[in-house]
């Protein structure tokens, strides 16, 4: 029986998974347009990005674009994969094989 | 463990995320060719004005300018997201409803002064076409357009017409590609 990810479910990582995971691999959000499209505030937003870096699931890079600086928050491997699996888990849960 | 209900509320959550990636990419994309298209209307109407005799020819080298100004968009677009935006079925789209434009102003027998309300209303149709699918702010902006090109057409008299299109059509267009950015 699969489990679902302690990590992922919490609803704002949830969003920012599910975001991060619309896009191809290897390409990611700038901060201010992940905030945009979780409708999370700055501190929040941070707080669980850092969560999911420390698990591996994210990778943050930060740049400077002209005198900017500029976040991007990409998903990486393991975090498709973690955000597959618990996608799957969901699914199973509301056709009623688990819960 | 959690039920169905909650869990069926999380894959919404989810799906709602999803929708807005793919919306934000689409008005990423498109900003960028209505703020192109803005300054192209703007300088159209213009030369039209000034030039009003070679009227045609602007429009045909706007229209040429465009094409190449798309695949520059779609390489930029493509070189940041990796994400292949237009490709040769957008360009024959665009064609199409080009030589669907011709088709209608040959047989319409249509003045100068109905082909610069028409080209903006059909043009943005399709706009609001694509509102209905993709995202309310080609509904506004193709509505807020028309409405204004009609207002012109009907109030503005002789080639002052050309005029007020650049101020609305280019100007409405390039508004709306800045508010496309920030959306």
């Amino acid at each position: 029986m699969a489990e679902l990810d302690d990590i992922i479910h919490q609803p704002l990582r949830l969003k920012i998974m599910a975001a991060l995971n619309a896009l191809p691999a290897g390409v990611g959000l700038e901060f201010a347009r992940l905030k945009k499209l979780t409708g999370a505030t700055d501190g929040n937003l941070g707080a669980h990005i850092e969560t999911l870096a420390k698990a591996g699931y994210v990778q943050v890079d930060k740049a400077f674009v002209g005198k900017k600086p500029q976040t991007t928050v990409t998903a990486t491997a393991a975090g498709r994969g973690a955000f597959a699996r618990h996608v799957a888990t969901l699914q199973e849960i509301i056709a009623g094989k688990q819960g | 463990m959690i039920d169905s209900k909650q869990a069926a509320d999380a894959m919404a959550d989810i799906d709602d995320t999803v929708r807005r990636v793919r919306q934000s990419l689409i008005y990423q994309v498109s900003s960028l060719a209505l703020l192109m298209w803005g300054v192209l209307a703007f300088v159209g109407n213009i030369a039209g004005w000034l030039w009003p005799r070679y009227g045609l020819y602007f429009w045909i080298s706007i229209y040429t300018v465009s094409i190449v100004g798309f695949l520059a968009i779609g390489a930029y677009h493509r070189s940041r997201n990796r994400i292949r935006v237009f490709d040769i079925r957008y360009l024959l789209t665009f064609l199409l409803i080009v030589a669907f434009g011709i088709f209608v102003c040959y047989f319409g027998h249509f003045t100068p002064r109905q082909q610069t309300a028409f080209w903006p209303i059909y043009i943005m149709l399709f706009y609001m076409m694509a509102g209905v699918w993709f995202g309310y702010a080609f509904l506004v902006i193709g509505a807020t357009i028309i409405a204004l090109t009609l207002i012109g057409y009907f109030y503005i008299p002789g080639i002052s017409l050309l005029l007020w299109m650049a101020v609305v059509n280019g100007g409405g267009l390039t508004l709306g590609g800045l508010w496309m950015r920030r959306s």
